[in-house]
């Protein structure tokens, strides 16, 4: 005990001595520990006026009677040194909960005695680029840059039939197509893999597979939320997010039309869906609630999904209080939340699907095609009418009389042609209409609603004068022409300047493409948050995108062909990095619940690939909703789905907020109640019963072991086949024998039980091929399942 | 003075894994070392991470939709000459009232229809209705808090209060807090249950979240045992499928994660291989924790021929016996039904006739095989019932509102004092009252408690210390914030305490 202690102080004294000379990053160093320890009484919202204030060099500088917390003239002196070294009285106190630790008391040591001054935290000054001297890809500068201060190497590239896998899972959610792999594979052009990244950034899965994470950073959700927790009518938002992702829209404008698409001059129809953004708060119609009370909780949700999904921060805390950590007052969370306290819905959902206001919408992708299609016939109906009512108006011009009155009588055919074209087209467009559906929009209050400050957060307790729309100070500045409403709020996070948003979504781009984010608390870019592992990369990047005209696609390709993406994802032996913090190794990490279903899925071609449309629902357990749900819900009964939408992509799954599909829980999909930036990765027995028992999973494996046996004959083909689908490579001699030897029990044992083969071949609703041996049929379908739960299939590595 | 070390030591290596899964790492890996950390900590700690623990686990009888405190449990003979009399505004004092009932002309007093009979307990007795004969006959093991009080005033924001500290969905439920902070005590079945009794007044919705895991990792996140088809979800293996073909599979995926963790080396992949294991394992372990063959008639004597029927309160009650003898730490039913506005003689009669014989069997058969002095049994809903009627007043039935001010819930075993009452209320059981019956106006304060008062805060941090844990120190950062279960607020109420 005693040697230890010794050792401490000896360290400590060293690196002291050592370091005393470096310059000190106050915002990367003494802030983080400012804030995680001091200023949860000199913070921000430090309410007692004789209380030091250490968020601000003014406030730290400020005479306390004869001493200073800094004292610039005698910076030895300083109060802060004192108290932090001080045995008997100490800062923070014996009694306090967060102590500091040695290396945190001599980072503050060496900021006081350089001169103790103040920079802004890192993540509210606007990102700038810095110079990259190099031609390659910008990522692998950065890279390669602090991996080379390590001493250590970037890993090999991955082998090419890995790296394609990689690439169509990170890009479009599916594992390559096996002849796409091998088109890839046999390409020997330098820019072979150039070509295949384009090709899955073209496929229409990328919008499907991208949309997602958007989806949970807003609480998409197909039902109220809370309480009876009815159905409600919002699809076609999230089929306007799949469709804007593979037109590729400008991020900007993304979120643009999401915050304040009616406000738009002359609003397009997509412009107005997107407003659905401002509806997906969880609402409620319980008996007893009271209205004023849910128009606060309404705004609440609004302001702190705003925060997450786009700020990097919740502001929650800035609700009840002046945040203790960041630089928002409570006054600010009020007057962003001004900017959504004047939509026209009622605090009440009423229970109703049409929860108005509403618009209706096309219902699936389809239609939408349909619509645009129409649309195209009209703009070309028109362009014609152009010319022949122009033709026909200086005919007529330069007509006799006589001719005129001929030509009232026999009125000219293409003009005939043309009314007929319109009417069809006007025929077909209020056909098309009257397949819409109904979709939640946000709409303006012409007189605006009041919005004060809550104290505490208590909607019956406002307190001040009525408090005008407006952004966090700390954040930038409003734009000056903007207006003050959610399409001048759009403008503001979109701006230039604006020191967060580029960041904050380039910073979970990364993370959906390299499994975690430069910053690894997405949710929090503020003082409590973690740093950047790469500063400036995540800055360059942030600037990039904007440069590019927020061109989503494109950032994505500048990663997936980055030398850094394309490494080999082993680990050195020593696990030097076990966070691949350096990231000096290749993305793994186990795939989300959604993709692991629409694997299965897909290499057993059950997979419906139609787009859009209500949620459909696969098989669940019977009376998993009943159990829980008010005998008055519309969402009490769970009733499956037939045919083909059992097999729909999981991004369609219906999402109850208050149960959704157990496959989707289980595997760490959040309920879409509250913003969610990250899920967790979690491995439990719950998910390995259900991996190998859930019965649409066991129709998976039946259904591609049908496949397989189809296709190949012999078992060396077939488990070639079942790995090129699920590895896209050959399986390995360990893998092979696993495989045949599961095999070959199960066929024995099959043989001699053929019922059992008979009942497991009968599960699930598609048809099983006759022709084909039972025994066997069921020993493979049991291998794929196998397979198909292994972490081969599951992970991206 | 080894083992307070020892603990810290732990305690930091634990918040510093939980914390970063939280945030940082977040893959299996970190999952993987979780389990192993779970298992080591949960046997070492023996219940306690702050303190030495007096409960090695907790049985939570749930009864959503407010049980009436005033039919049940806080006996108030006055009420009965102010019949039908408007509830004076002073007793009121401002207290906001739901949309059901605030277009209500008058606010009838209505005294409770059922007789209560004054049982013994270990102090001055306890008032019992009527409606639990059968709970009336433990009150010598039970600590009846008649003061529990809440702000929330209507279901939903009220039972996700309750169980998750904020009226507001997204954090994590107390089940969660405790797998998080205590991990689990064997290696067969999940830490955390949750089962959902039956209810012929199914009234009130719950929620996954009630049980749910918010912004925790999903691993802490309550596993169903049902009444209905597989017990744990996907329990069973698919039709045709043997428990020697399964050995098969889980050999074959071993091999398979194998073969890719020499590949790469993630340890994350050794991980799920374990998971697998114990899948394979509670395959075997749930179907003999749901097989009731091996208990004796006399179980069935003292939880009632219910429990025979699963899916009963009374059967969820013997599981949770059975849960809390196999080693799982963390025990929830969920019973509904209690939210009675219109009818409350039908259903309230209904409701205790389902929960009155399996709640008292169960503090019995605890406090047989000596399990009840460490273990924790809460019984109590998410608010009380007004003392004046909503609706039609009649002498033999009437409808209660929501009441946040107080309500009755109580303890029992897990090293809360046996046989005492908590607390008091007024003479309408409206507000929280002193002994000479002045009105007290309890607020969650962080620094302040007032003595005689249980905020559900107080509740949930009283809980977590019975477990050992100091609620202000069982934290998890998230979005910055280390969070708490109480937030900022909770006072163990040590009152109540052996």
């Amino acid at each position: 005990m005693k040697k230890k202690f010794i050792t401490i102080i000896f360290f400590t004294w060293l690196t002291g001595n050592l370091l005393a000379e470096e310059k000190v990053d106050f915002s990367r160093e003494v802030l983080p520990v400012l804030s995680n320890k001091c200023f949860v009484c000199h913070g921000p919202d430090t309410k007692k006026k004789d209380l030091v204030r250490l968020d601000s060099f003014l406030g730290a500088t400020r005479d306390l009677d004869g001493y200073k917390a800094i004292d610039p003239n005698k910076l030895e002196e300083s109060e802060i040194l004192v108290r932090i070294n001080d045995k008997e009285d100490p800062m923070p106190p014996h009694k306090a909960e967060k102590k500091l630790t040695a290396s945190e008391r001599d980072i503050l040591t060496r900021w006081i005695k350089q001169g103790g001054t103040y920079a802004t935290h890192w993540a509210f000054v606007p990102p700038v680029k810095k110079k990259t001297n190099s031609t390659g890809n910008p990522i692998d500068f950065f890279i390669a840059k602090k991996i080379k201060a390590k001493g250590i190497d970037m890993n090999p590239k991955a082998d090419r039939r890995i790296l394609a896998r990689r690439a169509a899972l990170t890009l479009t959610g599916f594992p390559p197509d096996p002849k796409q792999l091998k088109t890839y594979i046999e390409d020997k052009r330098p820019d072979a893999y150039e070509r295949l990244v384009d090709q899955l950034l073209d496929s229409p899965s990328f919008g499907e597979h991208q949309a997602r994470y958007w989806l949970d950073a807003i609480r998409y959700g197909d039902t109220h939320g809370l309480h009876l927790d009815n159905r409600r009518g919002i699809y076609p938002f999230r089929d306007w997010v799949v469709r804007s992702i593979n037109e590729n829209l400008p991020l900007d404008q993304f979120i643009t039309w999401q915050l304040g698409g009616d406000l738009l001059p002359d609003p397009t129809l997509a412009q107005k869906i997107a407003t659905g953004f401002i509806r997906m708060n969880p609402s409620t119609a319980e008996g007893g609630a009271i209205p004023a009370e849910f128009q606060a909780k309404n705004n609440f949700d609004r302001v702190e999904t705003l925060g997450t999904a786009l700020l990097g921060m919740s502001l929650i805390c800035a609700r009840c209080h002046t945040h203790k950590y960041d630089p928002i007052l409570q006054t600010e969370y009020y007057q962003l939340m001004a900017f959504f306290n004047n939509t026209s819905e009622s605090s009440m959902d009423g229970n109703k699907y049409e929860y108005s206001p509403n618009i209706k919408a096309p219902a699936d992708q389809a239609s939408w095609n349909e619509w645009n299609a129409i649309k195209e016939i009209r703009k070309g109906v028109l362009k014609d009418a152009v010319k022949i009512q122009t033709d026909a108006f200086n005919r007529w011009q330069k007509a006799s009389e006589e001719e005129r009155f001929k030509l009232l009588t026999n009125p000219d055919q293409k003009v005939v042609e043309l009314q007929k074209r319109a009417a069809i087209v006007a025929k077909s467009i209020a056909e098309s209409e009257k397949r819409f559906t109904t979709t939640l929009v946000a709409k303006e209050l012409s007189k605006p609603r009041e919005t004060r400050l809550l104290n505490r957060g208590e909607y019956n307790l406002p307190v001040g004068e009525p408090l005008l729309p407006d952004t966090p100070k700390a954040m930038g500045s409003f734009p000056k022409d903007a207006p003050r409403n959610r399409l001048g709020l759009a403008h503001w996070l979109t701006a230039r300047e604006h020191p967060l948003v580029a960041r904050v979504l380039t910073n979970r781009i990364w993370q959906r493409t390299f499994g975690e984010g430069l910053v690894r608390t997405p949710a929090d870019f503020g003082l409590q948050g973690e740093q950047p592992t790469h500063p400036e990369l995540l800055d360059w990047l942030a600037v990039e995108l904007q440069d590019n005209k927020w061109n989503l696609k494109k950032m994505m390709r500048l990663m997936v062909t980055s030398r850094t993406f394309q490494q080999s994802s082993a680990r050195d032996s020593k696990q030097v990095d076990p966070e691949n913090r350096l990231w000096a190794r290749g993305p793994s990490y186990r795939l989300d619940a959604e993709v692991l279903r629409d694997i299965g899925l897909w290499a057993s071609q059950l997979l419906d690939p139609t787009m859009g449309g209500e949620g459909v629902k696969p098989y669940q357990p019977a009376g998993l909703w009943k159990a829980l749900m008010h005998p008055g819900s519309n969402t009490k009964n769970y009733v499956p789905d037939k045919g083909v939408r059992q097999y729909r992509r999981s991004l369609y799954v219906y999402w109850k907020r208050t149960s959704p599909h157990p496959m989707m829980t289980l595997f760490d999909a959040p309920s879409r109640e509250t913003s969610c930036v990250r899920r967790s990765r979690t491995a439990t027995p719950t998910q390995s019963l259900a991996l190998l028992n859930e019965r649409q999973r066991v129709e998976m494996g039946r259904m591609l072991g049908q496949r397989l046996l189809k296709e190949s004959k012999d078992s060396e083909n077939i488990i070639n086949k079942l790995f090129t689908l699920l590895a896209s490579r050959a399986p390995e001699e360990a893998e092979k024998e696993a495989c045949i030897k599961l095999f070959q029990q199960l066929q024995k044992r099959y043989d001699k039980n053929p019922n059992d083969a008979e009942t497991f071949l009968s599960i699930g609703e598609s048809a099983r091929d006759k022709e084909l041996d039972a025994a066997s049929l069921a020993a493979w379908s049991q291998v794929a399942l196998t397979v198909l739960a292994s972490d081969i299939a599951m992970w991206v590595y | 003075m080894n083992d307070l070390i020892r603990n810290n030591e732990l305690m930091l290596t634990r918040r510093l894994l939980f914390g970063r899964t939280a945030l940082g790492l977040g893959t299996a890996a970190m999952a993987g070392l979780m389990n192993r950390g779970n298992q080591v900590l949960g046997a070492n700690l023996n219940g306690g991470i702050h303190h030495k623990a007096k409960a090695k686990r907790v049985i939570y009888l749930f009864m959503s939709g407010g049980p009436s405190h005033l039919d049940l449990w806080d006996y108030k003979p006055k009420m009965q000459q102010m019949y039908g009399k408007d509830l004076p505004k002073e007793v009121r004092d401002g207290q906001r009232i739901t949309g059901m009932t605030s277009r209500q002309k008058t606010l009838p007093v209505c005294p409770s229809k059922y007789k209560f009979t004054r049982q013994e307990n270990n102090a001055d007795g306890v008032w019992v209705s009527e409606l639990l004969p059968h709970t009336a006959t433990v009150t010598k093991e039970l600590c009846v808090v008649h003061t529990a009080f809440t702000e929330a005033i209507n279901h939903d924001p009220a039972i996700t209060y309750i169980q998750s500290g904020s009226q507001i969905p997204g954090r994590p439920s107390l089940g969660a807090w405790l797998s998080y902070g205590l991990g689990s005590m064997n290696e067969n079945l999940p830490s955390y249950v949750v089962m959902h009794a039956r209810s012929r007044h199914a009234e009130q919705s719950l929620f996954g979240r009630l049980w749910g895991s918010g912004f925790m990792p999903s691993q802490h996140q309550g596993v169903l045992l049902r009444s209905q088809g597989d017990p744990v979800l996907y329990l069973n293996n698919p039709a045709g499928v043997t428990r020697e073909d399964r050995r098969a599979q889980i050999d074959a995926l071993s091999a398979l994660n194998k073969a890719q963790h020499k590949r790469f080396a993630d340890p994350s992949v050794l991980a799920r291989i374990k998971q697998h294991e114990m899948a394979y394992r509670m395959q075997s372990s749930v179907p003999e924790l749901m097989d009731l063959g091996k208990e004796p008639e006399s179980t069935f004597e003292l939880y009632g021929n219910d429990a025979k029927t699963p899916g009963t309160f009374a059967a969820c009650c013997l599981n949770a016996r059975r849960l809390a003898e196999r080693g799982v730490r963390n025990i929830q039913i969920f019973h509904r039904g209690w939210d009675a506005h219109g009818n409350l003689a039908g259903e309230h009669g209904n409701q205790c006739k389902d929960i009155d014989q399996g709640s008292a069997a169960l503090i019995k058969d605890l406090k047989e095989r000596g399990m009840l002095e460490d273990t924790l049994v809460v019984w109590g809903g998410e608010f009380g019932r007004t003392p004046y009627c909503q609706g039609r007043l009649g002498k033999d039935n009437y409808g209660r509102d929501h009441h946040p001010r107080c309500f009755s819930i109580w303890m029992a075993g897990g090293g809360v004092k046996p046989g005492i009452t908590y607390g008091q209320t007024d003479d309408y059981g409206y507000n929280i009252a002193d002994v000479d019956g002045n009105m007290l106006k309890p607020q969650p304060d962080k620094d302040k408690w007032t003595p005689g008062t249980m905020h559900i805060h107080d509740l949930n941090a009283t809980i977590l210390h019975q477990l050992g844990i100091d609620h202000k120190q069982l934290t998890y950062r998230y979005q910055g914030r280390d969070f708490r279960l109480t937030d900022v607020h909770g006072h163990v109420v040590k009152d109540i305490l052996m």
